[in-house]
């Protein structure tokens, strides 16, 4: 089986490489010649476990191949994959212009039968869109070529994206004709010898599946963030209720977890996307809107502990910041929340030092010299008067705290995701601040 | 062991005969005489499966026993759980009256170290206050007695609840010593044997762990309603978007059922109760909100399915099945079945209902505005719609030929999405369902 897969960005290089770990042929389509001849060498661009390691070896085994020309990838080709970006626009919906571009260009050099399966998240009833677009250029071109459209919404988590698709939960797939299911059973075929279930439905349905699952999620994290802070007036610990809550089988003990507010490409710009679908079908959808705005108050939370403690002006006070992508694993720093909290911290007059493992040249595309960056999570403190924690890498979880009070001028530290043991800061003697407990 | 058990309501009810099953003496306590008295000859006031039967057999092996007087038992006793109501003001908090009258009883009257919890479900922070009576009423009587507080929500399953008591999920206990940690421990241990599934934790985060475990699980439900409208508007079937969306494990597959809005007893109590008590102390829960906004839009639905079938409602002869906040109760407080009724009502139909249990409830409440039907049949004899509102078991595999016969209009609205549309149609029903607007054929 031979496909392509157009666009090199996160979930279509992450896509086209574990595709072409189970046997398949894949090219990897992108208009940008740098990033391409760049790939050809095996050299990834984005930041994820296993990835660069896994491409170079399908790379060698002639399984993975990387071209500029779409025209090219597609001969002889069963399947395409549209994986190029959908950035969010001004309104929060969905930047179709790129997703169509590729519509346009697949329509004008076709020559016969192709699945074109969307795998970008984009709102529902855009394969009808790009359905619309092919039959269009197709009848310009005066041609009778028949082919399908599919959705295969993408459920990768950044920082385990591999694993995710290699080892998915499910894997959803919407199709409207017996041709295009026979062949994405045959693409999923390793999938599915090892029981992993697909869930096959119409194409709406899974263009809704995924805004759907991620918009639960983003509720999930709100609904605790609400509780964490009612916790945190009436002296309750939330992370007790989080197990007391989570042991229930209806709720599930995943994804509980109170902190400083969700980022990252997929939650906030999915559930602005579907509050904007909602809105403009006429239904609005208000929990998500809640949801929505319970986070931009959330990603306030650790400033405010941080007045709270130091009053409004922060001028002659120096911060440390330990974790700046939205999430560990990571070097992804949109939405991030610690972009809002720095920004809130310098027009307080706050210095900043900053460290995290990963993210920090990401960070300055966002930060400049606006921060001091410091490569050593001990270092980073010194001369500090308080540290805050914005992201729980691993490395911050069991810290030599010994280092950490002889750098800080005082022992204060701000956890914004409940990593450290209450009971047991207080024991070493820090001024401990968390969430909702 | 001995225990008293002051309410006899569903949770004291249902808390005490379970716990005489695993061979504990139980006492339970109610100011009403007339209960105690049918409860001492096994008559049981409320509807719960197999719950009568247990009775019966721990009043006869003398395990179970039924007093008006909690003070008769005091001395006797280790633990005291108030399990008493907590009935909503007209704001939405509970009421606390009968939960502190409890709480001067035992200390006005123990002599010996016991421990009281409560089941109620009650505001977080209720058992300081409990706490605080009975220090004064001790303090009143010159006595230093020492006693324990403790929090024991309970997560039972109107419909369910025997089984949920025997082999819980799991208990939450919120304590503050060791020793009654070690009591309750003792008294839970029976149900656990093989895997000890009691949460021990602080009071305050134990009440909380009732109240967000109960909103969490409305919100699932406003999740999926607000999906649903929305996949009814797109064209996408709620269906598979619901199991697309339940097999991711950080998700789960459970309580993701999209319908025509969540009542009872608990939810909406709960989750109103949850909001005030936050915006007493100046913090708005937001989520929630909008949670209990989806659900209230969500209960009319069904009504306004009809309306845009029907421009014209007046005079029509409507059938409902289903009248119980969901099936296994009779329970009717906040049921979508209410809200449906009163708006056919207003708009000028004739509504005739059936339910398996809840007839008599529904009688009790409304009284003759709506016609009683003997059966499911006898309901949709000549209607112009059916409207299903709770998922009984018996409706889910009617004769549907039967019913094709008997309504005047075959037009079947479905509040729970339990039959496949195209057996509906095939058989020349219109049918309309919750999130999948293509089923309307």
């Amino acid at each position: 089986m031979k496909i392509a897969i157009v666009g090199t960005g996160y979930v279509g290089l992450v896509t086209g490489t574990c595709f072409s770990e189970t046997g398949i042929t894949v090219t990897c389509v992108d208009i940008d010649k740098n990033k391409i001849d760049a790939l050809k060498k095996g050299i990834v661009p984005i930041y994820e476990p296993g990835l660069a390691e896994m491409i170079s070896r399908n790379i060698s085994n002639d399984r993975l191949f990387f071209s500029t020309s779409l025209k090219e990838s597609l001969l002889g080709a069963d399947i395409v994959f549209i994986a190029v970006g959908t950035p969010p626009m001004e309104d929060g919906s969905a930047d179709l212009k790129y997703v169509l571009d590729v519509a346009d260009e697949i329509g004008e050099c076709i020559d016969k039968y192709i699945l074109i399966v969307t795998k970008s998240t984009v709102p529902v009833g855009t394969s009808e869109k790009i359905r619309g677009r092919i039959s269009k250029k197709l009848v310009e071109r005066n041609l009778d070529i028949s082919f399908d459209m599919a959705s295969n919404p993408e459920f990768l988590k950044e920082g385990a994206a591999i694993n995710d698709f290699m080892h998915p939960d499910r894997i959803v797939v919407g199709v409207d004709s017996p041709k295009a299911k026979k062949l994405m059973e045959r693409l999923y075929h390793a999938f599915l010898i090892q029981n992993h279930p697909i869930i096959f439905t119409d194409i709406v349905s899974s263009e809704m599946t995924k805004y759907a699952a991620n918009a639960m999620l983003a509720t999930r994290i709100s609904f605790m963030n609400d509780i964490a802070n009612l916790c945190e007036i009436l002296g309750a610990d939330v992370d007790e209720v989080k197990k007391g809550i989570g042991s229930d089988s209806r709720i599930g003990k995943a994804f509980l977890n109170a902190g400083c507010g969700y980022g990252g490409s997929c939650f906030p710009k999915d559930v602005k996307a579907l509050i904007k679908i909602g809105k403009e079908n006429g239904c609005d959808l208000e929990l998500l809107r809640s949801v929505e705005s319970v986070n931009q108050n959330q990603k306030q939370v650790l400033f405010k502990k941080v007045v709270t403690k130091f009053g409004k002006d922060l001028s002659n006070l120096r911060f440390a910041i330990w974790g700046l992508s939205f999430k560990p694993c990571t070097d992804d720093m949109r939405e991030a929340p610690s972009l809002i909290l720095i920004n809130d911290l310098l027009n307080a007059g706050a210095e900043i030092n900053v460290y995290d493992p990963i993210a920090m040249e990401e960070a300055k595309k966002y930060l400049n010299d606006k921060v001091n960056y410091y490569e050593d999570m001990y270092k980073v403190l010194s001369n500090c008067d308080a540290l805050i924690l914005v992201t729980e890498w691993q490395e911050f979880k069991v810290p030599k705290f010994t280092y950490v009070e002889k750098a800080l001028k005082s022992k204060i530290i701000f956890d914004g995701r409940n990593i450290y043991d209450k009971k047991q800061m207080q024991d070493f003697g820090y001024e401990y601040y968390s969430i909702g407990r | 062991m001995n225990i008293a058990i002051v309410g006899t309501g569903y949770v004291g009810l249902v808390s005490g005969t379970c716990f005489a099953e695993m061979g504990i003496n139980v006492t339970c306590i109610d100011i009403n005489k007339d209960k105690i008295n049918s409860l001492k000859k096994g008559i049981v006031p409320i509807y719960e499966p197999s719950l009568e039967e247990m009775v019966i057999r721990n009043l006869n092996a003398g395990r179970l026993s039924f007093s008006t007087e909690l003070v008769s038992v005091l001395d006797s006793v280790d633990i005291v759980f108030s399990a008493v109501g907590t009935p909503p003001d007209d704001d939405g908090s509970a009421d606390l009256k009968y939960v502190l009258e409890v709480a001067k009883t035992f200390g006005k009257h123990i002599n010996k170290y016991t421990i009281l919890v409560t089941k109620s479900t009650v505001p977080v922070g209720t058992a300081n206050l409990v706490k605080e009576v009975i220090n004064k009423e001790i303090k009143l009587r010159g006595k230093n007695i020492s006693f324990d507080v403790a929090s024991n929500p309970e997560f039972l399953k109107e419909g369910a609840a025997i089984n949920d008591f025997m082999s819980p999920d799991r208990v939450i206990v919120g304590v503050e010593t060791n020793k009654s940690k070690e009591l309750l421990t003792k008294l839970y241990r029976p149900f656990l044997l093989n895997n000890f599934r009691v949460i021990f934790t602080d009071i305050l985060s134990a009440e909380m762990i009732k109240y967000a475990a109960n909103s969490m699980l409305a919100t699932r439900i406003s999740f999926m309603n607000d999906i649903a409208n929305l996949c009814e508007l797109l064209g996408a079937d709620v269906n598979m978007v619901r199991k697309g969306i339940g097999a991711d494990t950080r998700i789960g597959n459970k309580f993701l059922y999209p319908g025509c809005g969540y009542g009872g007893s608990c939810f909406p109590k709960d989750v109103k109760a949850l909001i005030r008590t936050a915006d007493n102390n100046n913090y708005s829960m937001e989520v929630l909100k909008a949670v209990e906004k989806v659900n209230s839009f969500q209960k009319s639905i069904l009504y306004k399915k009809l309306k845009s079938h029907y421009k014209i409602l007046k005079g029509k002869d409507i059938a409902i099945w289903g009248l119980a906040f969901k099936p296994g109760t009779d329970d009717m407080r906040e049921a979508t079945s209410l809200v449906t009724i009163q708006l056919l009502l207003d708009a000028g139909c004739n509504v005739k209902v059936y339910d398996p249990v809840a007839m008599e409830e529904c009688k009790r409440r409304i009284g003759n505005v709506v016609t009683y039907a003997t059966d499911i049949y006898d309901a949709v004899l000549d209607a112009d719609a059916l409207i299903v509102i709770t998922e009984w078991k018996q409706f889910r595999l009617p004769n549907w030929k039967v019913i094709f016969k008997s309504m005047r209009e075959a037009f079947v609205i479905d509040g729970r999405n339990i039959y496949s549309p195209g057996e509906l149609s095939k058989l020349g029903f219109k049918y309309s369902c919750i999130g999948n607007r293509n089923c309307e054929i």
